[in-house]
């Protein structure tokens, strides 16, 4: 199956795909990790580490500076500019690169663009898409069996949940993802404006605060604290969900 | 930045830039209402296609459709847009900026809509012609100009931002923030060189976080600004602003 994951900036896309991912593959799938952020991050969350995240990042912008050459399929970018993360994730970087050539389908690749190309076959594959509702434009009914949008509890999330939502709405199934919710009042703020949407809430964590500070994977810090838990049954959630033909 | 605020005359070109949810917009917003408290003249930026400046400058919400577009034609051969009759850059952001609190006029290149990039795209090209001929209008040779630039580095490298001779680079005490700070400065230095790059510690507790900070981005920080309750409790008004808003029918869209 085929999960995407869209918010605004910083409200932890990238610690729900990566720690979903990293659950995913110890539950027995065969994780494929696509950070399709165009300021990609997905290999801290993955517990590949910040300096190592930088090298593979590197090796994707040496495209531009023609160190590295083209690569001609999704498979070969899959292939080319990946590398292993823990419990067997295959991680890929599949964003545009900073000083592309307007002609090359592997440097300006768009990340729905590669998702609705790739086979999942018996892979799953968790997308972390670009900040904000750009490339949840481009995703038609079939791309992704399921779109985890991702909030704060404030305002300027809320309106770039609000709007993704509405985008998404009827093309693909939506779960929306609270985090850092502290207490009933942010829950309550989030269903004001979301509406009757049923929010899967994931608790402000201190485990994944310090998960962030350090560059560190939260589920290699504490995969029993109460954030890490709830992104846990998150996965689960979703890999119950129904995988479309 | 004291010094430099402090000093209404010296018009400043600034950028700022950094990871979603580092606190741009906030300092960006911020800094533009102080400098024209002191009697600056201050035109804000908005390069972003999703909201925040305007919410953190407290001009309330962003128009439907982008000003600009009032600045904008078709081409003959209906093929892309370029200025309107008469139009150029200074006139188009003495037009079509809007009033912001204590005098700041704010420009924006347009927001995303339900509708698609379709929406904003003319007046997306005029917010980039807009920018690059500010950088020698004589009209705003005093005026300070503060762009808000969206997440991450490609603005930068693509060059959104001639008029900067500052970036300021925020970066919270996070792995990923700082990361972003690299990306970020290693982009704008082959940009500008000559220009100056600055690192603003953003949300640290104390200097243990500042010291973090400095670790992982690999350079001092210029200024550090501390965690602020008051901040955060303006980010839950937005969030009531946003849903009086939309029981209002919407001006946000």
């Amino acid at each position: 199956m085929k999960i995407a994951v869209a918010g605004k900036g910083g409200v932890g896309k990238t610690t729900v795909s990566g720690t979903v991912a990293r659950a995913l593959a110890r539950s027995g799938h065969t994780v494929l990790a696509l950070d399709g952020d165009l300021n990609p991050m997905l290999g801290v969350s993955l517990g590949v580490g910040g300096e190592q995240t930088e090298l593979i990042v590197a090796a994707r912008q040496a495209v531009a500076a023609g160190e590295e050459e083209h690569a001609p399929t999704i498979e070969e970018i899959v292939k080319r500019f990946g590398a292993d993360a823990p419990d067997g994730v295959r991680m890929v970087i599949a964003s545009r690169v900073e000083f592309m050539d307007p002609g090359c389908m592997c440097c300006g690749v768009n990340p729905v663009n590669l998702v609705r190309q790739l086979e999942h076959g018996e892979r799953t594959v968790v997308c972390d898409l670009e900040a904000g509702i750009g490339t949840i434009e481009r995703i038609e009914t079939g791309v992704v069996d399921v779109l985890l949008v991702v909030a704060n509890p404030t305002g300027k999330s809320l309106e770039v949940a609000r709007r993704a939502i509405e985008i998404a709405d009827g093309i693909t199934e939506i779960v929306v993802v609270a985090n850092r919710v502290a207490g009933d009042s942010d829950l309550e703020l989030m269903r004001e404006v979301l509406g009757d949407r049923e929010l899967f809430v994931i608790p402000e964590d201190a485990v994944i605060a310090a998960a962030d500070r350090e560059g560190l994977a939260p589920i290699d810090l504490d995969p029993d604290s109460p954030g890490v838990a709830a992104l846990v049954r998150l996965a689960e959630r979703v890999a119950g969900a129904p995988v479309a033909a | 930045m004291p010094d430099a605020a402090g000093d209404a005359l010296v018009p400043l070109r600034i950028a700022v830039a950094g990871k979603g949810g580092s606190g741009k917009s906030v300092l960006s917003g911020t800094m533009a209402r102080l400098i024209a408290r002191r009697g600056g003249r201050v035109l804000a930026l908005d390069s972003d296609l999703l909201p925040g400046l305007s919410m953190s400058l407290g001009s309330g919400p962003d128009p439907a459709e982008a000003p600009l577009w009032g600045a904008t034609q078709k081409k003959p051969d209906g093929r892309g847009y370029m200025w309107g009759e008469g139009m150029h850059a200074a006139l188009a952001a003495q037009r079509f900026a809007l009033d912001a609190p204590d005098g700041v006029r704010l420009l924006l290149r347009g927001k995303q809509r339900p509708e698609g990039f379709g929406a904003v795209i003319g007046a997306s090209q005029t917010f980039w012609e807009v920018v690059h001929g500010l950088v020698d209008a004589p009209e705003f040779r005093d005026w300070t100009l503060i762009g808000d630039l969206p997440a991450g580095q490609y603005q930068v490298a693509d060059d959104w931002a001639p008029y900067a001779r500052i970036y300021l680079v925020v970066v919270q005490p996070t792995m990923q923030s700082a990361l972003t700070g690299r990306r970020i400065l290693r982009v704008a230095r082959m940009r500008a060189p000559e220009a100056r790059h600055l690192v603003i510690a953003n949300r640290v507790r104390d200097e243990d976080d500042v010291r973090h900070v400095e670790k992982l981005v690999g350079e001092p920080a210029f200024a550090s600004l501390p965690v602020d309750e008051d901040v955060a409790a303006a980010a839950t008004i937005f969030a009531e602003t946003v849903k009086r808003l939309r029981d209002a029918g919407g001006a946000f869209v």
